[in-house]
């Protein structure tokens, strides 16, 4: 048991840094989703500020807010 | 241009979603604070265990149940759904399925299970094991609400095909789905499966309950709240899915740590342990890469409460996962398991990590909803209260559980822990008061405050982002499959990290083990193993509603420790009838697994009817509603309990195979691993248990008082005090037999006034206690301690007017009326021992060592001794004869038993 944990962990762990070190490709695209959620939340705020800031009657009228 | 109708999409659902989002927070912080009092009454009980003791629906157990399902479900589990509520749309870049179906889930969350099941709870309908105390059907609604968020959060990930999934939606994802696998497993399986292979499944779900429910869901909004209020990406996407994957890895198979030193196989035992280490590590990495996250943003820490309550999180998380690392192991957990120092553990879990880290997150997203109120200085005030009181309510139950571990280790009563934690307790319950105080600070910060505005609230977001740094491949998002698609269904791998973690880990953790189990209970159990009785079956149900096994285990672990306290180690086969297993994970109370034959009926049902009556320290709850208003008279469930009770341990006892092995006593010395580690060890006790009753000591040995008058003097004014404290509440204040607790035990307990003992009489009796009778053994107290109690117990004996001369004529008269009518019972010569007293309990007294007062046997040949095998003699005998009987007796005192045989 003990050994299978061992042995399981540090092969995740050691496959995990061959392809980070061997694949720059890799390291681009697993970086990429902490700039894109930033991202996705300019594009909400923007598209809601709009809404918000010109008095969208939707907006106006949803009472949830 | 799609991508802008998505957009446009998902925030008409976001604005109508809101309501969503602040009905989740209301309630969870409506639930939060009813469970916070419950946790509050349950700590008051500790010091003031008659406080609202009264009433069933008030009692310590089942307050404690809803305390931590209360916290769980209402607290935990609405402040994340109001989180998915936010976050999902942004990270999944569409809405959540249904905004009805959303209300649905509310409904089903709150008013199928959080609700119903605090009122069943209290009602008396529950399930006493960890993290699973509500009751089956509550059980069922709360894998439906987990189907139904499947549908509600995970689908969106699925259909938008994120070539980019971000951390926080990795765990949001994986949380959903191996919770949904993990909660049936823990909550149903137990009740199929009996005692130490169930404890295999409920390990599995206590440790998943936190390690995969509470644990993915802070941390995912820890990952999102950080970038969002620094305007800085996270330090390290890769290190936050290193951690991902060791965490889902490596946290189901922790389970078993909560049974160290159990029946469970080694190896499922090593394994957990050694998973737990790792554990430590990963968190490491996480903890690491937040804070990180939050380099040079010290000052934003410092002014924005919310991101505050996140960092506070992110420590806290850090400094309970390395602590639970190092409790693993074996050589801290023989020491702290079952202590406050566990429960210190949990709450620093519960408030310290996930509890701040929810607080952060809601306050975070609240700002950024326009129309609420915001006020940031409650909102600090709330911090500092919480920071103040956690912190001094994890130091105070650190440092109880250390003494109370040290007491347990030692050869000191147990009661003598309880005491010793008493002031601990007190602290613990006033440091509850500014947590209180903090969580109503923060529920105030929401409602009071000037309003957020439209522009406010989108100003602070847009602010987030504008700083963004744009990576230099492709930033948007991809709706189709491209680059490294292999690896782009990030949402599939996340989807089938819960359900294969969750797979793994119930492979190696519970059937493989339960499947070893199954063989040794097969090769272990004797041939006829007794059953539970409907009346015992019944009252184990109302011990398990009434919390019992929160604080009495019934797992005697292979310790050295354990066994010299309470007897040979639980085995498996012992549980093989148990459903669901009562093991239990905490002490207050003593381990109940070897009561069969240690304590009399009256004794348990005056204990039950009220602890304080019996031992007067106790801080057990009273169950009045057990009783028609006495002890003496039980209703059907007070019997049902005592029956109960009175079984536990009864296959052990009857299958002889402690007699065998005490006859043996092969292995005493043995190191508490290698006790774990030989099934040969297994069923060994290496000396006679502290707890053990029934004449298994018979060579107790002779406390002779001082004789120097000065230190005679000083040793009954201790005797005094031990007597005071140990045993006033039975014999009495002054010794008289009339304490609080005689009127309902039969036989009563003795007048130590009315008769002269032995040394070697008094050192027997509290060396083995008396079988038969309420009196228990007291061979824990140190030597010095029993010593001064024969001291004071004599100085109480009043001089017998017995002490005259007695005519010779008249002894002889009485010798042969004895030899007549007593001694079949009292032997020939008056030394217990005659042919029928084997088989009686309490055995007849041995007057060569016990003189009663002339007035006391006088009494005693009138009326008998009720509960005990001593009949009245006054209409069988006239006045001359026992005349004559109470001389004789009188006479053998001090002299040696041959001689009077003679």
């Amino acid at each position: 048991m003990i050994n299978l944990i061992v042995l399981a962990i540090s092969a995740i762990m050691f496959a995990l840094l061959v392809v980070w070190w061997r694949w720059p490709a890799f390291r681009a695209w697993i970086e990429a989703p902490k700039y894109s959620m930033l991202h996705q939340e300019r594009r909400f705020v923007n598209r809601n500020a709009t809404d918000a800031v010109a008095g969208s009657t939707r907006f106006m009228a949803n009472k949830d807010y | 241009m799609a991508s802008l109708m998505d957009a446009i999409i998902v925030c008409k659902w976001l604005l109508q979603s809101t309501s969503l989002i602040r009905a989740h927070i209301f309630a969870s912080l409506a639930t939060l604070l009813i469970s916070v009092l419950f946790g509050l009454l349950v700590a008051t009980k500790f010091n003031f265990p008659e406080f609202l003791g009264g009433h069933a629906w008030l009692t310590w157990g089942r307050l404690r149940y809803n305390h931590t399902q209360g916290i769980f479900f209402g607290w935990l589990g609405n402040a994340f759904l109001a989180f998915f509520y936010y976050a999902v749309p942004r990270l999944a870049d569409r809405p959540v399925l249904s905004r009805r179906l959303g209300w649905i889930l509310f409904c089903i969350w709150n008013f199928a299970v959080v609700l119903p099941g605090w009122v069943l709870v209290a009602a008396g309908f529950s399930q006493p094991l960890e993290w699973a105390e509500f009751p089956l059907v509550v059980d069922a609604f709360v894998v439906l609400a987990f189907i139904l968020m499947v549908f509600e959060f995970v689908l969106p990930f699925l259909r938008t095909r994120l070539s980019d999934l971000y951390v926080s939606a990795w765990y949001i994802i994986g949380g959903i789905i191996f919770t949904m696998l993990a909660y049936p497993v823990g909550n149903f399986v137990p009740e199929l499966v009996p005692g130490a292979q169930g404890a295999a499944f409920s390990g599995l779900w206590i440790h998943d309950a936190v390690g995969l429910f509470v644990t993915p869901f802070a941390v995912a909004i820890a990952y999102y709240v950080i970038p969002a209020t620094t305007r800085r990406a996270i330090f390290s996407h890769f290190l936050s899915m290193v951690g991902f994957w060791l965490l889902f890895f490596i946290y189901p198979l922790n389970g078993t740590h909560h049974y160290v030193y159990s029946a469970i196989p080694m190896a499922a035992q090593k394994g957990a342990i050694v998973a737990s280490a790792y554990l430590g590590m990963a968190v490491i990495l996480v903890v690491t890469n937040l804070l990180l996250s939050l380099r040079g943003s010290s000052g934003t820490v410092a002014r924005d409460v919310p991101l505050r309550f996140v960092w506070f999180g992110a420590v806290s998380y850090l400094l309970v996962s390395l602590q639970g690392s190092v409790q693993a192991l074996m050589p801290v957990n023989r020491f702290i398991h079952f202590s406050d120092w566990v429960i210190g553990h949990s709450h620093l879990a519960m408030i310290g990590f996930a509890s701040f880290i929810a607080l952060g997150g809601i306050a975070h997203l609240w700002q950024r909803i326009p129309g609420t109120r915001y006020n940031e200085r409650t909102m600090n005030w709330s911090f500092w209260l919480l920071a103040a009181g956690l912190t001094l309510m994890i130091a105070d139950l650190t440092m109880a559980g250390l003494v109370e571990a040290q007491v347990w280790d030692s050869s000191a009563p147990w009661i003598d822990s309880v005491r010793s934690v008493a002031n601990y307790w007190l602290v613990r319950t006033f440091s509850g008061l500014p947590v209180l105080a903090g969580f109503v600070m923060f529920w105030i910060s929401l409602v009071s405050g000037p309003a957020v505005s439209a522009e406010t609230a989108f100003a602070a977001s847009r602010e987030v982002s504008e700083n963004i740094p744009i990576f230099d491949g492709d930033s948007s998002i991809s709706h189709e499959p491209s680059f490294a698609s292999r690896l782009s269904y990030a949402h599939v791998v996340a989807f089938g990290a819960g359900a294969g973690f969750f797979a793994l880990s119930f492979l190696v953790l519970a059937i493989l083990p339960g499947k070893e189990l199954a063989d040794e209970i097969k090769r272990a159990a004797p041939v006829t193993m007794p059953t539970l009785t409907a009346s015992e079956q019944r009252g184990r149900v109302i011990y398990g509603r009434e919390g019992c096994a929160y604080c009495h285990t019934e797992q005697i672990r292979f310790l050295g420790a354990d066994v010299r306290r309470f007897g040979a180690p639980t085995e498996a086969w012992e549980t093989k009838y148990d459903y669901p297993q009562l093991w239990g994970t905490r002490r207050i109370g003593p381990d109940l697994s070897r009561e069969f034959n240690l304590h009399p009926q009256d004794w348990h049902l005056t204990h039950l009817f009220n602890p304080r009556l019996v031992v007067l320290d106790s801080v057990m709850p009273p169950y009045p509603w057990l009783f028609d208003g006495s002890p003496s008279r039980p209703t059907r469930e007070g019997l049902d309990v005592l029956a109960y009770l009175q079984s536990l341990g009864r296959a052990r006892e009857l299958s002889g195979f402690d007699r065998q092995a005490m006859a043996s006593s092969a292995t005493s010395g043995t190191s508490d691993m290698a006790m774990a580690s030989e099934p040969l060890a297994r069923a060994t006790p290496p000396t006679v248990p502290i707890a053990m009753t029934g004449g298994y000591s018979l060579s107790a040995p002779v406390l002779h008082p001082a004789a120097d008058p000065n230190d005679s003097q000083e040793e009954v004014s201790r005797g005094g005090i031990l007597f005071a404290e140990n045993c006033s509440s039975c014999h009495g204040p002054a010794g008289k037999g009339d304490g609080k607790a005689s009127t309902s035990l039969l036989p009563k307990p003795a007048n130590l006034t009315a008769a002269r003992f032995s040394d070697e009489r008094l050192s027997s009796v509290l060396w083995n206690g008396i079988p038969g009778s309420s009196m228990p053994p007291w061979r824990q107290l140190a030597t010095e301690d029993l010593r001064a109690l024969v001291a004071y117990i004599q100085s109480l004996s009043v001089p017998s007017a017995s002490s005259k001369s007695q005519e010779t004529a008249t002894l002889d008269q009485g010798k042969a009326f004895f030899a007549v009518y007593c001694g079949s019972c009292h032997g020939y010569g008056g030394a217990g021992n005659g042919p029928a007293a084997g088989a009686l309990a309490p055995p007849p007294t041995n007057f060569h060592l016990k003189r009663p007062t002339e007035e006391k046997a006088w009494e005693v040949l009138e009326n008998g001794v009720p509960g005990t095998a001593m009949p009245p003699w006054k209409s069988q005998l006239s006045e001359d004869q026992r005349h004559a009987l109470v001389e004789f007796v009188c006479s053998l005192y001090g002299t040696p038993p041959e001689t009077s045989q003679q």
